[in-house]
């Protein structure tokens, strides 16, 4: 047999072996070759001139993401060593030389390699063809089904691999190389080393791994650079903290209180459990911090992708909005473009006034706990003519409304609904005194600056709003066809000529912006939170399978001593669990915190309803739950089936 | 306490069926100490599997302690030999994440004892094993011998009332293979242990009370001490051997 086909034969019993680890190679490939797709494509690049720095985005995400598959291979094959080296040793002891094992080390993994990278294109393909359309439909493009590869998504997805590969490769090959019989034969007999033996300096680290924890995600919700970074320092030594010492501290209590770990299945489950943390802390917290790296890019995602979608849908009801400074009212300059260069069916410039005080605004501000200073923005509060209201209203294609003789009406934004219609005071302009009427909650553009208000807006007669002062002016406009991004341009280049600083909203440019957005943030956020989850779930499960033979022993003996079947089922399915949940929850600890802050940080009324920060939580854990589940499924079955 | 009568056990399928067991009986009395011997394939571990419910007979019945155990459900399979059975193997079989105190205490778990009184039991085992130095030690940090005294503490810790022990002294030197011999005799004569053990080795097996000795799966001879010295039994053994078909290292 020559040595390629002994590779060859090894590599195919490998990836038995190994089924997880080729799976998730194989993914890991499909979503690299994937996001290349989009790196290469110039279909999407031309959809929108928003789509230039997608290329850059997903090359860096691509180059975080190749680090971490990176530290998946690497891990990997060295474990694949550590366990086949006996059979490597066996090679060298009939008369291979470690040149020619250390190359049939290489050939064979160099041979799943390739196959995941085949496979990985392949499949990648389609995972491009379902992003593609979902960055067409973002930009209301129709999508056209084309089954195309393209050669340079193909080619920088084989130097990614490449680079993961030899490197690894690199590595093991030396080690092989460099080897005597005797270390190969009894490497297996080697353990991965705790890393700090003394067992009172573990102690001292776990209290310090938990303030540091606790204290690394209160300044990550703190909205500065530095406490960022300082927090995120915090967590990444809390977590190698943390699993460092808990393996030390498990044991301890147990000492304490001996006699708790004969109860029950405690002592067999607890021995297991504090075995893997001996041998494998520094992993566990790795793990750890990958999962938290994932909850928060993933609970990011979420955050910001329903933020713009819904600052998207509440600020683009006109198909054109261009809202004045307070200093400058004049919006000739922009009418006069607008007249020639852009085709209006309906348009209207009105003005908005100040109210004589700020009680609503206060009353609001009361109400809401968070962000109190949001509404405030005008200082008092904002008023507007009733005839205007009306004609938006109309231009808007909203139900007509009336306003009784006396009343004022609230237009606020869906939020503030429940809290403006419980509002009963009456309201005192200029001597007349206006009772509540109705509230209406229609998109309004209510989010922006120079808005029809800032979260609110109080219609009263137009007499009575004319007895103020105005604050600022405003032009709303529906067009024939939707503002394109050159007309949208000519827009801001006006504005860049005035003194002021006004809000010019386009409908299609503001969805465009949302797509674009979404597509280059977003994404390739997803895609790192998945490559993460898969590696980090695929490095534990290979853990756990490999323990298969340890398993078997374990409870053959159980048996024998009159163990019975569904306590020993129990057992395994205990054991598994605390393994599997061990690395979520410091993650979970400091996931969900972070993904609620960085909710409350919007300003209120975005995150509300299916977007809710604690809705948006449990769809971060929920979705890291789906994918690390299929990998706890993939232990159990496979380790009840070989076990039992 | 233990009758075994007219015992067969058949392995394979239709065309190739292999005859394990022939119609093997034989009675065990409460504290008897019994070696089965036999050459390799002569149905040793056939029997004792049958004996401990690992396995079970194709025909005949196995009594302990006045239980058929061939007709137990599984259920109550486990819990027999929970509470009857106690295990001494070649290679030890301890759980190497437990302590040796652990790997003992466990057999009292798995019998849900007090858990309160779990360690005081474990250490007046350990005593009388003369391991009590080892408790907190892990399998992997003591010697052979220690680890098949940590076994013996194991299978007769939780009061079971039949030692099953395979190859005990496979895998030890002949030191720590004399002092676990020993062991097994104190168990045997101090803490009432009825004990059955498999064994190539005719010195181990001149320990005992009385030996089967087992040929193509039935009973070939039997061979009781009485009252002669171990030496004079030990030879005795060696005849019969030799009267199997072979001398000794063809038994081996």
């Amino acid at each position: 047999m020559t040595l390629f086909k002994l590779s060859l034969r090894n590599a195919r019993r490998q990836a038995r072996d190994y089924l997880v680890y080729f799976v998730t190679t194989v993914l890991s490939a499909a979503l690299l070759y994937a996001f290349n797709g989009l790196v290469f494509s110039g279909e999407l690049q031309e959809l929108s001139h928003s789509l230039k720095s997608l290329p850059l985005v997903v090359t860096l995400a691509s180059i975080a993401a190749v680090c971490i598959m990176g530290w998946l291979v690497s891990y990997t094959t060295s474990f694949m060593l550590s366990r086949r080296s006996r059979e490597l040793g066996t090679y060298i002891l009939l008369g291979l030389e470690n040149r020619q094992a250390a190359r049939l080390f290489f050939l064979e993994n160099l041979a799943v390699g390739t196959v995941a990278l085949t496979l990985g294109i392949l499949l990648g393909n389609l995972i491009y063809q379902i992003l593609r359309a979902l960055i067409l439909a973002l930009f209301h493009t129709r999508y056209t089904f084309g089954f195309a590869f393209s050669l340079r998504a193909i080619g920088l997805t084989l130097v990614y691999f490449s680079l993961i590969y030899l490197s690894a490769q690199f590595r093991n090959h030396r080690r092989i190389r460099s080897m005597k019989i005797y270390d190969l034969i009894y490497f297996e007999r080697r353990n991965e080393e705790a890393v700090i033996k003394k067992s009172s300096t573990r102690r001292k680290l776990f209290p310090v791994s938990i303030v540091l924890g606790t204290a690394g995600t209160l300044l990550l919700l703190l909205r500065s650079l530095p406490s960022g970074i300082c927090g995120a320092g915090c967590i990444i030594l809390s977590l190698y903290g943390f699993f460092i010492s808990f393996s030390s501290g498990v044991p301890a209590w147990f000492q304490k209180h001996p006699w708790q770990k004969y109860q029950g299945q405690t002592l067999l489950i607890f021995r297991t459990l504090s075995a893997k943390l001996a041998a494998m802390g520094v992993v566990m917290a790795t793990t750890a911090l990958l999962f938290t790296a994932v909850l928060i890019t993933q609970g990011t995602g979420l955050t910001f992708s329903a933020m713009f979608q819904k600052r998207a849908q509440q600020t683009t009801c006109f198909d054109l909005f261009i809202g004045s400074s307070e200093k400058n009212q004049n919006l000739d300059d922009y009418q006069d473009y607008i007249s020639t260069g852009i085709p209006t069916k309906n348009a209207l410039q009105y003005q908005l006034y100040l109210g004589e005080n700020r009680q609503i605004t206060d009353y609001v501000t009361h109400g809401i706990r968070t962000n109190d200073e949001y509404y405030s923005y005008y200082g008092r509060d904002l008023l507007m003519k009733f005839s205007d209201y009306s004609a938006l209203r109309s231009m808007l294609g909203y139900e007509k409304v009336t306003l009784e003789k006396g009343q004022y009406l609230i237009h606020c934004i869906p939020f503030l609904k429940d809290m403006m219609t419980d509002y009963d005071q009456p309201v005192s302009i200029d001597g007349s005194v206006l009772e509540p009427g109705a509230v209406y909650t229609e998109s309004f553009t209510q989010y922006e600056w120079q808005g029809n208000g800032h979260g609110f807006l109080i219609i009263v007669p137009d007499e009575t709003a004319e007895s103020c002062t105005a604050i600022h002016s405003a032009y709303a406009a529906m067009t024939k066809e939707p503002v394109s991004e050159s007309q949208f341009q000519a827009l801001t280049d006006i504005q860049e000529n005035r003194t002021d600083f006004d809000s010019i909203l386009a409908k299609s440019q503001v969805e465009d912006d949302y797509a674009a957005t979404t597509a280059i943030f977003v994404f390739p956020l997803y895609y790192l939170a998945l490559i993460l989850t898969m590696t980090a779930a695929a490095i534990l499960t290979i853990q756990q399978l490999s323990e298969t033979g340890r398993y078997q022993r374990q409870f053959l003996l159980l048996q024998k001593m009159g163990m019975e079947q569904y306590e020993m089922e129990r057992v395994l399915r205990r054991q598994l669990a605390i393994y599997y949940i061990m690395p979520a929850v410091p993650p979970l600890l400091i996931g969900i915190p972070f993904i609620l802050g960085l909710g409350g940080m919007v300003e209120p009324g975005i995150l509300v309803g299916a977007s809710h920060p604690a809705v948006i939580a449990g769809a971060t854990a929920g979705l890291f739950f789906i994918i690390y589940f299929i990998y706890i499924l993939i232990a159990y079955t496979s380790l009840k089936r070989n076990v039992f | 306490m233990l009758q075994v009568q007219n015992i067969e056990k058949y392995y394979g399928s239709q065309n190739n069926v292999t005859k394990a067991l022939d119609r093997v009986s034989f009675d065990m009395a409460d504290g008897e100490f019994i070696a089965i011997m036999g050459a390799s394939g002569s149905g040793k571990t056939t029997l004792l599997n049958c004996i401990s419910t690992i396995d079970t007979v194709s025909a005949g019945t196995i009594l302990l302690d006045q239980t058929d155990i061939s007709d137990l459900p599984s259920g109550e399979l486990a819990q027999f030999r929970r509470e009857k059975l106690g295990f001494i193997f070649q290679d030890f079989n301890l759980l190497d994440t437990l302590t040796i105190e652990e790997n003992i205490g466990l057999a009292l778990s798995l019998n849900r004892f007090p858990p309160r009184k779990v360690r005081q039991r474990v250490q007046q085992t350990a005593d009388a094993l003369g391991i009590t130095d080892i408790l907190d030690k892990f399998p992997y940090q003591v010697s052979g011998g220690q680890k098949q005294r940590a076994a013996c503490a194991r299978a007769i810790i939780a009061g079971q009332s039949l030692i099953l022990a395979d190859e005990p002294t496979g895998a030890l030197d002949s030191r720590s293979a004399k002092n676990l011999l020993e062991i097994l005799t104190h168990m045997n004569q101090n803490m009432a242990a009825s004990i059955l053990m498999v064994t190539h080795d005719p010195y181990s097996a001149s320990y005992a009370s009385r030996i089967l000795f087992l040929k193509d799966g039935r009973i070939f001879n039997e061979l009781l001490r009485g009252r002669r010295t171990r030496s004079v039994f030990y030879h005795e053994i060696l005849d019969v051997l030799a009267l199997l078909g072979g001398d000794v290292s063809d038994v081996i």
